[in-house]
């Protein structure tokens, strides 16, 4: 039971960061490695403003997750658009894409290790036990659920219950036919690139309330994104945020029952048996 | 009215058409006949902005120039293409398929009575608002298709083969509701079809296309007659006399 409820809370912040990767890569069909890096910069950013400014780090979301959205807009329109414009088919711009943002990723991890080392760092936000069911909790894990909770949930009605919401999955869908009503596919993808941005920032975020983080683990979570990303079929969003908290308990299962030192193994088995044989998602029914 | 002039459009070194010009008028069908490979379906696309044109080409709806404007922008300019393959959104619901049709700024006003009049012109939606578009029959999701491409408040629209891979009892439904479309809400429509005897019988006025050149033109009824059209179109042979 207790392992069940902590790899759910767990599950719920990593549900975020791979919704912003569904948004980007589902949307601007832009498969982006560097998303890891995003992830970490928020982690640093949420510290910063606790350690230097005293800011509680759920209103530091209210800042991150706005700058987390510039950042990667300015990056979709400064290094991506030019890729996506001279693409002449989605597979070239699938490969472009991948080896560019394979880039940046370094880049970015090389930046923030030359401003933060490769030290780990944390901070201690509500460190306090929460009893719920006979088993104790840190308070901090269960609070960054909620608010996972709370925006994926805004994002879940923004895209299934507004015009411009709407207007993101049918790019998703097809963009050929979203320009046939007058869609403008271009700002579309540049808009949701760049919230997914901001949600995986938001992501980061919560993750640094009770995770120990350093510069280099972008790359790490970028590879758990993408696993929950293709087990919940790509641009699914419900798909993404059972298959995160699936991954979430699978990976404290394995923690506490077997080796903590094999989650990132356990992690990649799952990856090549979804591979394997759900490669469509495990909600996703035949392409189409 | 729609007016086109020298729209032409390559392949590469292929050339598909060589200047093009054609006009389509409000409340009319239009029908521009060819057989396969004539270069019909790239004219449409063409004019959507979803194929490049060479320079040179004009195409001008009600007087504004929309032969430079992307395929988003000629849809709030007032020209809708329901294009081969019908393009709509398969994953989605036909209610979000018919909100998506209204997403143009030109079709936000009076959004609900639109809907109203296309779930009326096709009332087998109104049952199947729920159901997600490709999971319906091929006559459906052709009804979803011109019903989403109403949904923008088009002043001409763009049918390409409306009628392919529906029976002949829906074929000839679906160009009755195409009549009615351009009458009631005074649409413009050009249509592109091979289905030359249906079509002739329900257009005002069609243009032959043949290799990419445009080889004759007139009234649906003198087409309807002409020996050229019967031989090449409608696969009878002209008794001489």
């Amino acid at each position: 039971m207790t392992i069940l409820v902590t790899g759910i809370l767990l599950g719920g912040t990593y549900a975020l960061i791979a919704l912003g990767l569904t948004l980007q890569y589902g949307v601007a069909r832009i498969m982006n490695l560097s998303n890891g890096e995003t992830l970490v910069a928020a982690c640093f950013a949420a510290w910063l403003l606790f350690t230097a400014g005293g800011i509680n780090p759920l209103w530091g979301l209210l800042i991150i997750a706005p700058l987390g959205f510039i950042a990667n807009g300015a990056i979709y329109l400064g290094l991506l658009r030019p890729l996506v414009r001279r693409a002449s088919s989605q597979g070239m711009l699938e490969v472009d894409s991948i080896l560019a943002t394979f880039g940046l990723l370094f880049l970015f991890q090389g930046l923030m290790h030359l401003a933060f080392g490769g030290a780990y760092f944390n901070y201690q936000f509500l460190a306090v036990p929460f009893d719920f069911l006979g088993g104790s909790y840190a308070l901090n894990r269960v609070t960054a659920f909620f608010a996972a909770v709370i925006i994926a949930l805004a994002l879940y009605l923004f895209l299934y219950r507004t015009r411009i919401g709407t207007a993101v999955r049918a790019v998703a869908v097809d963009p050929d036919a979203a320009r046939l009503v007058a869609i403008d596919v271009g700002r579309i993808a540049a808009f949701a690139f760049a919230l997914g941005g901001a949600i995986t920032a938001s992501g980061g975020v919560l993750l640094s309330t009770f995770y120990t983080f350093n510069a280099s683990m972008g790359a790490v979570f970028v590879m758990k994104a993408l696993i929950i990303v293709i087990m919940g079929g790509v641009g699914d969003v419900r798909g993404a945020a059972i298959a995160a908290l699936i991954l979430g308990v699978m990976e404290t299962l394995v923690a506490s029952l077997i080796d903590p030192g094999l989650t990132l193994a356990a992690t990649y088995g799952l990856f090549i048996v979804i591979l394997l044989f759900r490669p469509q998602g495990l909600f996703g029914g035949a392409k189409g | 009215m729609l007016e086109i002039q020298n729209v032409s459009v390559r392949y590469g070194w292929h050339q598909a058409l060589f200047d093009v010009a054609a006009n389509v008028r409000r409340g009319r069908i239009t029908v521009l006949l060819g057989t396969n490979g004539a270069g019909k379906s790239t004219f449409l696309k063409a004019l959507g902005g979803l194929v490049p044109t060479e320079p040179g080409a004009s195409v001008r709806l009600g007087g504004v120039e929309i032969a430079r404007m992307p395929a988003h922008r000629r849809v709030e300019a007032g020209l809708a293409l329901v294009p081969e393959g019908r393009g709509i959104f398969g994953k989605l619901s036909v209610a979000e398929n018919l909100h998506l049709g209204g997403f143009a700024h030109r079709a936000r006003t009076d959004e609900k009575a639109r809907l109203e009049h296309v779930l009326e012109l096709f009332p087998r939606l109104r049952e199947r608002l729920p159901q997600i578009a490709r999971t319906m029959s091929g006559g459906e999701q052709q009804m979803v298709a011109m019903g989403r491409a109403m949904m923008s408040r088009p002043d001409f629209l763009m049918l390409d083969e409306p009628s392919l891979g529906l029976s002949p009892l829906l074929s000839k439904d679906m160009f009755r509701s195409l009549r009615r479309i351009a009458t009631e809400a005074d649409i413009g429509i050009l249509l592109v079809e091979q289905n030359a005897r249906l079509s002739l019988e329900i257009a005002d006025f069609g243009y032959l296309l043949e290799n990419g050149h445009i080889v004759g033109q007139g009234p649906a009824d003198e087409l309807r007659t002409s020996p050229d059209v019967l031989r090449a179109y409608l696969g009878e042979d002209v008794v001489p006399g």
